[in-house]
């Protein structure tokens, strides 16, 4: 039995949309252990992806407690948002990796190349990450750009990055979404056995059972959420491209 | 229909797009309509200028008296064209102004330009309508206010009225081909910035295009065929220009008008359109001018698709033609010898220039990023890669703009020297005094040598104008004896430091003191040219009955004077010299003018003789010429202030297909404000290396515009000069676009981003 990794408790996040608060999340708590592994269910906007950028400081807390890997964090504590800030950067750097569904890679740069940055980043020796894209098996394809390379290679590449990096913990946003079945099957092969080599945690969002089945753990936002029935805005909200955004 | 609105859906999801498109619009065609509004007020203020350095005629009283309003009404009863001309020194120092009266001038309208520069608004620099004139004077015996009543050319002595003549009016020598130089570099400028605006607008098109590439996927998916798509399109674009191009030239005279004028005036431009004729053709002129560019813009792209396979190049072969374009354009202006080919010289320049910039940037950033051992620096290089390539056109019209306004600021400021050096050899001393006709000058000369006050204290000397005709000394290469060369002759004496003060271009040793023994002669700058005459040739001089055999001493820099001169000492003309022009140029010193014009008067033994006081002329052309310089300069510091809000436009919708990708760099533990360094390092490397790339373009165009368009289009060269302290404010003006476009990126990087649909370049994915 592992050391608790992660301990959540009493953690809310809501949206503002106009002049109403959406609540998102509410009072969730989870625990994980080093080398565990957990899958987040939940249909379409009950806020999978909002728990995990929450478990990486990309988004804040309303309210709610996050220890993670030593380090104790307040929703509570607006006033030092700037220090929690630097240390979840410092923690994404070094501790945190996060794959989603795609688009994981610095288009102008080779996969290698990416690897390479992300490794250092982390603090890593660059030198093995060739390897790492050997072992995913995609080493012949080290000098290609993101846009030379098919879906699932792409996300194999993403995979090599966050190994590269040594992470105790992994946040995978749908990492298989994007694949068809059989890539998908693959991929998410080549998370399991990776995570289960090098024993970091893994916190797996997806809408797929049976990936969830491989999990240690399953919690299903659906049950917990306290939202509606998915908006029109949450079901487009994985899709749109991204000059959307620049409304 | 349905089409039309399913193609137009896609700016009712993204309405910003459509702004941004729109803005881009309004932008490039604020900046033409500015800059041409701008050039056409520095062109009237211009004319106005020459009006008031050009010679004319004025009718005087036969008895002596000033002229007064009863005089102007006798004439113009007598029908005779008059225009009052009212001088006017403005309380508290505040500079002479001149009032003229418009409506009375069009009676000149058979003189041309003379009547249509008093078209143009009068905005007191220094003219003003005569009437806000006449108030300013303190009444009818105000002694400061001058009236002069300006004659057409066509008036005759025998069309006047009994007790008038008339008489030579000037303030100043005619600025002849200066001017016309600086109206050419005027509009070579004017070219360019259409060049610039076409850029914009084509950057603007392809920005469009590319942000509904997938739009158009679909539609073809569906089974439209793109021919209907594109027509479709194009139609879109002329209603979107329709909308913007009117708002876009109102912007744009309202903006030139506040560069060029108080926001009083500017507001009167714009909207009191009685004000000044061809205000409606220049709105429609404007408008139409820009809704063509933005055609042109659209139906290359039409074009393009049938011929496509010819048209698209290898990125390799691109190059190569791009350099070859710039050396054969460097070439041509060196060895071109009419305008023509330098013009396309300039041409093939800026269009090898602007191809290679772009493609030098991104091919240095991935050499760099191949070598740099620090991963994110290599992702800064490729990424720096990427932004050069994606935001090559408002890049490229960035560059340009500079450029450019790196030259007119060259020309500009050396026009500026060159006009002062040009008035202060012409208004050398502070009164000119014109021998009376039919007078000897010798007594005048006597006296004022008589003058011990003068002499100590003062410099004159008599100025004699005249014809000669000019023999090369060795026949070898003028064998065939024709009548020698007909030139102007200008013979001065005593030599003094009215003249020594004069910048030569080339001279022998010591050559004043040379010219006051009469060992020689000087030459202007057209005659060397046009001979072929260098410093110590010897030329023979057939000056009335005469020969005189002499070396050519010095060359002496004569803007704008067409014709070839000689230098003479006055004391070597001969007795039979017949002057057409003679006149005592006269610094009084601590004598007063008043006691020097009493004393010539009684030895001429005449009632009145004509002075001109130089400090006056120079006064009013210094304020002129400032004013058309001021226009000049706001009209490149428009062009660089929209080629700068275009970069920020279209760097900031680039950015928003791109900021998943930023932001990627957050998610992998770079702190917010390493980010932002990143933003800022990106941004204002692409404008300080844009404007490192304008500096060697703008100062070859200040080249060609000094050293070869002039001397080809007017046969003599203005000084080349270069301002490195201005080269620090464009680089440091560049910093600021950079610093402001990265701070649209982080205000862009603060709000979510969702991962773009795919990888691919539809979604920002480009490398
Ligand atoms: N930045 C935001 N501003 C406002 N609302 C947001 C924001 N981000 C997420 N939401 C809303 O929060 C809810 C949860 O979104 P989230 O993306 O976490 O859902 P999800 O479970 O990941 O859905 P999916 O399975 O579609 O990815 C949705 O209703 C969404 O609209
Ligand atoms: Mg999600």
């Amino acid at each position: 039995m592992g050391q608790a990794l992660l301990r959540v408790h009493g953690l809310a996040k809501g949206f503002r949309s106009g002049s109403e608060q959406i609540p998102v999340l509410a009072d969730l708590a989870l625990t994980l252990n080093q080398g565990e592994s957990m899958a987040l269910m939940g249909r379409s906007g009950s806020g999978k992806s909002t728990l995990l950028n929450l478990l990486c400081g990309l988004e804040h807390p309303d309210a709610g407690v996050i220890d993670i890997d030593g380090q104790h964090f307040d929703g509570s504590q607006a006033h030092d948002r700037r220090a929690q800030s630097r240390c979840w950067a410092d923690l994404r750097r070094q501790r945190i990796g996060v794959v989603f569904q795609d688009a994981n890679l610095m288009p102008a740069m080779s996969l290698l190349d990416n690897v390479r940055l992300r490794a250092r980043l982390a603090g890593q020796d660059d030198l093995g990450c060739l390897a790492w894209l050997e072992r995913l098996g995609i080493g012949a394809l080290a000098d290609r750009f993101p846009d030379q390379v098919s879906g699932g290679q792409r996300q194999r590449a993403a995979l090599a990055m966050v190994f590269a990096m040594q992470p105790a913990l992994i946040l995978a946003d749908e990492p298989t979404g994007s694949l068809d079945r059989h890539t998908a099957d693959d991929v998410a092969d080549e998370l399991f056995r990776l995570q289960a080599e090098h024993g970091c945690a893994l916190i797996l969002a997806t809408h797929d059972a049976e990936l969830a089945a491989r999990c240690g753990q399953r919690l299903d936002l659906a049950h917990l959420s306290c939202s509606a029935a998915p908006s029109p805005s949450s079901m487009s909200s994985t899709s749109p491209a991204p000059a959307d955004r620049s409304q | 229909m349905t089409l039309f609105a399913a193609l137009f859906s896609h700016y009712r999801r993204h309405p910003l797009q459509l702004l941004a498109l729109a803005i881009m619009i309004v932008v490039a065609t604020m900046l033409w309509t500015g800059v041409s509004h701008l050039t056409h007020q520095a062109r009237a203020s211009f004319g106005q200028s020459e009006q008031a350095v050009a010679e004319r005629r004025q009718v005087v009283r036969s008895d002596g008296q000033s002229v007064a309003v009863a005089d102007f009404v006798t004439l113009r009863r007598a029908g005779v064209c008059v225009m009052p001309w009212l001088e006017v020194q403005r309380p508290d120092a505040q500079g002479r102004v001149v009032g003229v009266d418009g409506l009375a001038a069009s009676c000149f309208a058979g003189a041309g330009e003379a009547a249509q520069a008093w078209n143009q608004p009068l905005n007191g620099k220094p003219f003003l309508d005569i009437r806000d004139a006449a108030a300013l004077t303190t009444g009818p015996d105000d002694r400061s206010a001058e009236l002069t009543l300006l004659v057409a050319e066509q008036v005759t002595e025998a069309a006047l009225p009994e007790g008038y003549r008339l008489s030579r009016f000037s303030l100043g020598p005619d600025t002849g081909e200066l001017g016309e130089s600086f109206l050419l570099n005027l509009d070579a400028l004017g070219v360019l910035v259409l060049l610039i605006t076409a850029l914009l607008l084509r950057s603007v098109y392809q920005l469009g295009l590319a942000q509904r590439r997938d739009s158009f996927a679909l539609l073809h998916r569906f089974g439209v065929p793109p021919v209907s798509v594109n027509r479709l399109l194009v139609l879109e674009m002329a209603l979107l220009a329709g909308l913007c191009v009117i708002p876009g030239v109102a912007l744009g005279r309202l903006l030139a008008g506040l560069l060029g004028s108080g926001f009083g005036q500017a507001l009167d431009n714009l909207f009191d359109a009685p004000l000044y004729a061809g205000q409606e053709a220049s709105w429609l002129s404007s408008v139409l001018t820009m809704m063509a560019v933005v055609m042109v813009v659209c139906l290359i792209d039409l074009i393009r698709p049938v011929s496509r396979a010819p048209v698209m190049l290898l990125a390799g072969q691109r190059q190569s033609l791009a350099l070859a374009a710039l050396l054969l354009g460097l070439a041509l202006a060196m060895v071109a010898s009419s305008l023509v080919p330098v013009f396309i010289a300039v041409a093939l320049v800026f269009v090898g220039a602007g191809l290679l910039a772009p493609i030098l940037m991104s091919g240095l950033a991935q050499r760099l990023a191949r070598a740099a051992p620090d991963p994110l620096k290599r992702w800064h290089f490729a990424e720096f890669g990427v932004l050069a390539r994606r935001l090559a056109l408002p890049l490229v019209a960035l560059q340009f703009a500079l450029a450019m306004v790196l030259a007119v600021q060259a020309l500009v400021t050396v026009f500026e020297a060159t006009f002062d050096e040009w008035l202060s050899q012409r208004l050398a001393a502070d009164f000119f005094v014109e021998v009376p006709a039919g007078a000897d000058s010798g007594p005048g000369v006597d006296w004022l040598a008589a003058q011990p006050v003068l002499a100590a204290s003062g410099d004159w000397q008599r100025v004699v104008r005249g014809e000669a005709e000019l023999m090369m000394a060795d026949a070898a290469s003028h064998s065939e004896t024709g009548p020698g060369q007909r030139v102007d002759l200008l013979a001065v004496a005593p030599v003094g430091r009215l003249l020594t003060q004069w910048r030569l271009q080339a001279a022998a040793d010591q050559p004043w003191q040379a010219f006051a023994r009469g060992e020689g002669i000087m030459i202007n700058e057209q005659l060397a040219r046009r001979q072929e005459l260098a410093v110590g040739e010897t030329l023979n001089l057939t000056v009335a009955d005469e020969t005189l055999s002499l070396p050519v001493l010095a060359i002496y820099p004569d803007y704008g004077r067409p014709a070839g001169e000689v230098l003479l000492n006055a004391g070597l003309l001969p007795a039979a010299f017949q002057p057409g022009f003679e006149s005592l140029s006269i610094n009084p010193g601590d004598l007063d003018m008043a006691t020097v014009v009493s004393g010539l008067q009684r030895v001429w033994q005449v009632e009145t003789v004509t002075v001109r006081n130089n400090e006056r002329i120079r006064e009013l052309a210094d304020t002129v010429f400032d004013q058309t310089f001021l226009l000049t300069r706001a009209m490149t510091v428009l062009t660089l202030i929209l080629a700068a809000a275009a970069l920020l436009i279209m760097g900031w919708v680039f950015f928003s297909t791109r900021v998943w990708y930023y932001r990627l760099l957050a998610v992998w533990g770079l702190r917010d404000r390493e980010v932002a360094g990143q933003m800022v390092r990106l941004a204002v490397s692409l404008t300080i290396g844009i404007a490192v790339l304008a500096l060697p373009l703008g100062i070859w165009l200040t080249w060609v515009l000094v050293h070869r368009i002039n001397p080809l289009a007017f046969g003599w060269s203005l000084p080349m000069a270069v301002y490195p302290e201005f080269w620090v404010e464009l680089i440091g003006l560049s910093l600021l676009i950079g610093l402001s476009i990265a701070a649209l990126m982080r205000r862009q990087l603060q709000q979510p981003a969702t991962i773009p649909a795919s990888a691919g370049s539809l979604s920002g994915g480009d490398r």
